[in-house]
């Protein structure tokens, strides 16, 4: 078969993908109830215990523990099975020819930018269907915000990890200053404040940066999401770069100018002590005087092993947690985004085990392991494994969505970016910032 | 050896046993171990040999290749890069081999492949910006046969992970005509390197081969190994100090060796490594589970399992015989424990029961001694008061003797007269010294101090034993004792006292004989010498309980010293003085004693439940004319104590209803009466060790012993008894002028012959007569009525009382069935008791029916011959009597009346005490105030 993704264009497919997502969340909330026990239920074998083959996946992480941890796991089942991972160097363009390589993967990580890239068509071309009712698949796990589906219903990439954006707290700081953590937007300013009366000079700090792992992102990038969903004619002019679609960013860039001129948030100051969005943020946190430490996901997944590294933390170790960050007036905003999929190679020599494979994976108890492990947050509903990310467990639905449902492309992500960047370091005025909207990235 | 311990021990054995067999076992395992690792170390170094082998050959070929460009550069015909790739093309021969060449001068790293790329046909161009892979091309070796090798990384070309060779070419730069160089890479993939390995897994099954370089990465990479590093997979499921890791990676690419580590699953695996020789960069892991090249445990393991297997059976085979050898033991113990019980209970008895007939035979024989005046019949008796007083001194050993094994001998220290404690020893030894014609002589230290404080009574004991030893088994010669002190501290001093003869001496190889129970030093030839063998022992123990011991010195056939030293407390210091100048004083003052005294105006309350023994005791003090006062219960003993003055009392311990400690303790809690300062001493049979100072505690001022030793208690009233009343001996007032009347000799059941010997003479008999048939109603009376309210203790005291005094009497056959009564009570055996008590009332009052008609004999006995009582005792007797008449008090009544036979009334009196008497017997309680007031003519 042959995918509509070779014909389309970004707009038009990812338009499709929300269609099909909001078909079918209403039909996955409504079953999801009832998927529980399944959930939960004990593997059951359905292949020869004696079953004996080799399969290989490949990926892009140099190192995939958690999944091999699951290998581990899966040999308790089948012990003459030998599972492999494979990191390929230079990922993206040499995955396409690892497919039909005579030592081709059975599993593969696929990504959802690759459904927007042409170049990339011939690798999701050897994705197996895997919603076929025959493969009794358990896609129920998957929470609503962590599914993706082709618009014929078909589903070929099985999400492993999902990310957010929000903050780090220190709840040690919150429980010895006797303070929640804030709610909404009004709470978050109250905090700073009696943060800043007892002493700590920068109450919330973050990467100051561009990137999707800084500051900007995690605090008003959900917030401009929202405005986006409530104003679905907007999507249009926004994707297409048109000046005047600026408009739509005032209210975050306002709320953002506003915010770092109250002095709560000093760029100059996370500049100065926060080097890069990732290693120096995390080294930062563990120095266990910033109460908030805005980040993504991928920020919460290095903690666990730099925990050891830190001189501070070992000294004097702290409990902490991922929080969404409350910047709006009722509260803050969950961005649902996948991190990592899985795609079977249709033409797998050992296809049945393959399928296997993924079917014992695709189960909330795996896949909140190997979350657990890397410390992402797992595509499915039970946030409980790991404390860290507990505070998203119930979290209101009509505050949480995926970054497709926005119907943005990557373009208008860049924008916003680098429209918050300058606004927040002073390098225009919000006005200039939304006057100037399609010229705002600079590579 | 408790039985928990005999198990324990046991145990311990076994367990030493499987622990040396663990580590025979372990140690055997470890060399198995040892050899079996060697051997996969051998395999590892084979391995790499291959490995080698092949990374040279590849690497050749890659130099072939060079070569051949190289050569055609150095000719003056350079290659253009298609020109090489072209050549590569035609000169490889295996289609899974890529030829790449890389332009060194593009930053994007890129060139050409032999192979177009698998997702486009058409394109040949290879590039490597994107993958990590020329850091160091420097270092690349343009020598042929070094080996340049890439790490495993993915072939941009077809996606397969891969190895490349390397060498640096010289081609033709197409548009400056000028030489360049490029990097010519023979790029295979890593399957082919491990398809090289595969026949390992033949040797070994689960052994994996990895490669890696000085970072840890994989070129090949194992199944187990996870992570794509080892040395972090190794820290990921290791814990190990950062030393301990240090030291690891830096042996793992230096040398060859083998370490264990723990998987993924936290299995142990072995780890044998090697570096690939004339490479620096590469490293060979050999991975093998633990338990793969741990063979041969099956073995030991099956072994100590019998092993213990086999213990434990002989431990619970053991444990059986144990347990039944017990279970006999037990039995044996039980036994021996029912035996020693009734040896102890023997030995009470014995004390008791021997010591009352010999209280009799002592006392009566003393009678005999005093009143006969036949030399043959005094020799017979002195003959009889010596094997006597023998027999006595055998019981006390041997109750001694018990009650040191009991372990019941308790050391009781009390201040004592260190002159009287040497006067008591001389009176007793110098006597039997003499006899023997010994000499005894003494030396004892002027300044030993006069009051000392210890066990006064052992320390006696044992200077006794010694002297008497001495005595008994020296024939000629001389007995010497000798009595020295040295200060100890600065309230005691070290006693010291030696005794020595001139005897027969001891063997050198009988001395440790000396001091062991019951062993006699030259039994056959000192068999005439009486003895248990005790009395040594007896000695040595003492001393022991006070932290000291005997020394003897002995020379056989010359003589022995016996010595010991006993530290002693000093309570006064004063010296002692020339104690051999009182000695002899005091021999003096013995010989008057020994001439006994007189004290007619003195006089004495005896309690004691058996009317014969208060017979004896009267007999015993007959010529010295004290007054004696009898009671026969504590009741009546205390309701005379009340009325009467008298200057010493003496009180029988056994008693029923109120022992003779009972009634001391109710007469010491009376005041005002008139005997507040009356000496108190107990009178009894009970002689074991130790007693004494329970009766001292109890209250007692002294201590006299059953049988009576008539000498000792006529020094204790010379002691006791105020110096005023002692008047000088009057001669010629021992005639025994009574009769026996006939029909007493006419009783079939008594034997008067008998009864005369046990009482000494016909007055005393007839007294002691008179005195059982008095008491016999009451006594029956009581015996029944204990019988019927089931007092077996008491009953078993009357009981014994009536065998005692019916033996004295002579009433053998009664005396006898009373014995086997008492003995029924005392063991409980009320069959017995139900059966014949009946019987034995109805023949003891039968009895005392046929001596009846001896109180009209005693009524006309002339009271003229009794001392005349003086008006005052009589005025207060009379009180006496009314009052005991107002409360109905009929042994009171009683026992006044019966005083008054001791005395002679005047005539005016004569009438009023025979009426007094006989209202008395008939209760007639009426009629007595009237006859006391004279209001009542006398019938009589």
């Amino acid at each position: 078969m042959r995918f509509k993704l070779e014909r389309t264009v970004t707009g038009e497919l990812l338009k499709k993908f929300c269609v099909a997502i909001a078909a079918t969340t209403m039909v996955l909330t409504m079953t999801s109830c009832g998927q529980d026990e399944n959930n939960n239920a004990e593997f059951k074998p359905a292949l020869s215990f004696e079953t004996e083959c080799q399969l290989k996946v490949a990926g892009s992480y140099s190192n995939f523990e958690s999944l091999e941890s699951e290998f581990e796991r899966f040999y308790e089942y089948y012990p003459n099975v030998n599972l492999n991972y494979v990191c390929l160097d230079d990922y993206d363009n040499t995955i396409a020819s690892a497919l039909i390589s005579d030592e081709a993967p059975d599993i593969y990580v696929t990504a959802s930018w690759m459904l927007d890239e042409d170049r990339m068509a011939p690798v999701l071309e050897h994705a197996e269907v895997l919603s076929n009712p025959d493969l009794n698949i358990n896609l129920d796990c998957i929470r609503k915000g962590a599914r993706w589906s082709l618009d014929n219903g078909d589903v070929i990439m099985l999400p492993i990890f999902t990310r957010s954006y929000g903050m780090l707290v220190n709840m040690d700081i919150f429980e010895k200053n006797e303070l929640e953590v804030p709610e909404n937007y009004s709470e978050l300013i109250d905090v700073c404040e009696k943060l800043e009366a007892a002493g700590y000079e920068a109450p919330i700090m973050g990467a100051n940066g561009t990137t999707v792992a800084g500051m900007y992102y995690a605090l008003a990038f959900p917030f401009f999401c929202d405005d986006v969903i409530k104003n679905p004619d907007s999507v249009a002019a926004l994707n297409s770069m048109d000046k005047s679609a600026g408009e739509i960013m005032r209210p975050t860039l306002e709320r953002l100018g506003d915010f770092v001129d109250s002095g709560h948030l000093n760029p100059n100051l996370c500049g100065e002590e926060i080097a890069d969005d990732y290693d120096a943020v995390i080294m930062r946190f563990f120095e266990g005087d910033v109460p908030m430490m805005l980040g993504s996901g991928d920020m919460v997944s290095g903690t666990l092993k730099r925990e050891s590294k830190s001189e501070a933390f070992i000294a004097n170790p702290f409990k902490y947690q991922f929080y969404v960050v409350p910047f709006g007036d009722e509260g803050g905003y969950f961005l649902d985004a996948v991190n990592l999929f899985f795609s079977v190679n249709k033409n797998s020599a050992n296809l049945d085990m393959t399928n296997e494979f993924i079917r014992f994976l695709m189960r909330e108890k795996e896949l909140g392991n190997m979350a657990a492990i890397k410390r992402l947050i797992t595509p499915t509903n039970d946030f409980s494994v790991d404390e860290v990310y507990s505070s998203l467990e119930g979290f209101p639905d009509e505050r949480a969505f995926s970054y497709q449902e926005t119907g943005l492309n990557d373009a208008v992500n860049k924008e916003f970016r680098a429209a918050a960047y300058k606004v927040a370091n002073g390098i225009m005025t919000v006005d200039e910032a939304v006057n100037a909207y399609g010229s705002l990235w600079d590579e | 050896m408790k039985k928990t311990l005999v198990i324990v021990i046991d145990l311990v054995i076994m367990g030493l046993i499987l622990f040396f067999i663990i580590q025979y076992a372990n140690t055997k395992m470890r060399e198995s171990n040892e050899s079996v690792i060697e051997a996969f170390e051998k395999m590892t170094v084979s391995a790499e040999q291959i490995i080698t082998n092949y990374l040279e050959d590849e690497q050749h070929l890659c130099d072939i290749w060079s070569n051949y460009i190289n050569r055609s550069a150095e000719a003056g015909t350079p290659m253009t890069a298609e020109e090489a790739i072209s050549f590569i093309r035609k000169a490889k021969i295996s289609p899974i081999i890529y030829g790449h060449l890389i332009l060194l001068d593009e930053s994007s790293k890129s060139g050409i492949s032999t192979h177009p790329s698998l997702s486009n046909p058409d394109d040949y161009s290879v590039s490597y910006r994107k993958v990590q892979l020329f850091d160091s091309l420097d270092e690349i070796s343009k020598k042929d046969g070094v080996v340049n090798l890439t790490r495993a990384y993915t072939n941009p070309q077809n996606g397969i992970q891969s190895i490349a060779f390397m060498n640096i070419v010289n081609i033709l730069d197409e548009n400056t005509g000028e030489l360049k160089e490029a990097l010519l890479m023979r790029v295979e993939p890593v399957s082919a390197l491990e398809d090289k390995l595969v026949f390992l897994n033949g040797e070994y099954e689960s052994v994996e081969i990895s490669l890696i370089n000085k970072d840890g990465d994989y070129l090949v990479h194992g199944k187990s190994m996870k992570n794509s590093n080892f040395f972090e997979y190794y820290k990921s499921y290791n814990k190990v100090n950062i030393d301990d890791y240090n030291r690891m990676t830096s042996q793992l690419t230096s040398e060859s060796g083998t370490m264990r580590m723990s998987n993924s699953k936290g299995e142990e695996c072995v780890i044998s490594y090697t570096p690939l020789k004339s490479m620096d960069t590469w490293f060979l892991l050999a991975y093998i589970p633990a338990w793969e090249l741990a063979n041969n445990t099956v073995v030991d393991w099956l072994l100590l399992g019998m092993v213990t297997i086999g213990l434990l059976s002989l431990l619970v085979f053991n444990y059986l015989v144990l347990m039944l050898y017990n279970r006999k033991l037990a039995e044996a113990a039980q036994m021996a424990t029912q035996a020693n019980e009734a040896k102890s209970h023997f030995l009470s008895t014995m004390s008791h029961d021997i010591r009352t007939p010999m209280n009799a035979i002592l006392g009566l024989n003393e009678m005999v001694l005093r009143d006969s005046h036949e030399e043959e019949i005094v020799a017979y008796s002195e003959s009889i008061r010596t094997a006597g007083k023998t027999l006595l001194g055998i019981i006390n050993d041997i109750l001694d003797f018990s009650k040191i094994e009991a372990g019941k001998m308790d050391i009781i220290n009390v201040d004592y007269s260190f002159i009287s404690m040497l006067n008591d020893l001389v009176n007793m030894v110098q006597g039997k010294a003499e006899d023997k014609g010994l000499a005894f002589n003494l030396d004892v230290d002027r300044n030993i101090p006069t009051i000392l404080h210890g066990d006064e009574i052992r320390i006696k004991q044992i200077i006794i034993n010694i002297l008497s030893n001495a005595v008994k088994y020296t024939k000629k010669g001389s007995i010497t004792f000798k009595a020295y002190f040295a200060k100890e501290t600065a309230d005691s001093i070290r006693l010291i006292i030696s005794v020595t003869d001139t005897g027969i001496g001891i063997k050198p190889e009988d001395m440790d004989r000396l001091f062991t129970a019951f062993e006699r030093i030259d039994e056959n030839k000192n068999r005439n010498i009486e003895g248990t063998g005790l009395g040594m022992s007896i000695a040595q123990s003492f001393l022991n309980m006070m932290g000291s011991h005997i020394e003897v010195e002995s020379k056989y056939g010359e003589g022995s010293t016996f010595s010991f030293e006993l530290v002693q407390r000093v309570k006064d210091w004063m010296p002692i003085g020339d104690y051999e100048e009182r000695f002899k004083r005091s021999v003096l003052e013995r010989v008057r004693y020994r001439e006994s005294f007189c004290a007619p105006n003195a006089r004495l309350l005896v309690v004691d439940d058996s009317t014969v023994n208060l017979s004896v005791f009267k007999s015993l003090l007959k010529r010295t004319r004290v007054q004696i006062d009898a009671a026969t219960s504590g009741d009546e003993g205390i309701s005379l104590f009340k009325k009467n003055h008298y200057d010493v009392i003496f009180l029988d311990h056994m008693m029923p209803d109120k022992d003779g400690i009972e009634t001391l303790k109710e007469m010491k809690g009376l005041t005002d009466t008139l005997n507040d300062n009356t000496p108190i001493v107990c009178l009894t049979a009970n002689a074991i060790s130790g007693m004494r100072e329970m009766y001292i505690n109890a209250g007692f001022d002294d201590y006299v012993t059953k049988p009576i030793d008539p000498e000792r208690l006529e020094m204790l009233l010379l002691h006791y008894l105020p110096k005023e009343k002692l008047v000088a001996i009057s001669e010629g007032d021992d005639a025994d002028d009574s009769t026996i009347p006939d029909f007493i000799c006419k009783i079939e059941d008594i034997d008067v012959n008998a009864g005369l010997i046990h009482c000494g003479s016909n007055e005393a008999y007839i007294d002691t007569l008179m005195n059982y048939l008095d008491s016999a109603e009451t006594n029956a009376d009581e015996i029944e009525k204990y019988w019927q309210a089931r007092d077996l203790k008491n009953t078993a005291i009357k009981i014994h009382a009536l065998k005692s005094t019916s033996r004295v009497i002579g009433a053998e056959k009664l005396g006898d069935f009373a014995a086997k009564l008492e003995k029924a009570s005392e063991a409980g055996d009320l069959n017995t008791l139900e059966s014949q008590i009946e019987q034995l009332l109805a023949d003891y009052r039968t009895l005392a029916g046929a001596l009846s008609p001896l109180k009209e004999t005693k009524d006309d006995y002339d009271d003229n011959s009794l001392p005349l009582i003086s008006e005052q005792d009589m005025k207060a007797a009379y009180a006496s009597l009314a009052e005991c008449c107002e409360s109905f008090d009929y042994d009171s009544l009683a026992i006044i009346i019966e005083s008054f036979e001791k005395y002679s009334f005047p005539e005016n009196e004569k009438s009023r005490v025979k009426a007094l008497k006989k209202a008395i017997d008939n209760f007639d309680y009426d009629l007595i105030p009237q006859i006391l007031t004279g209001g009542q003519d006398y019938e009589v």
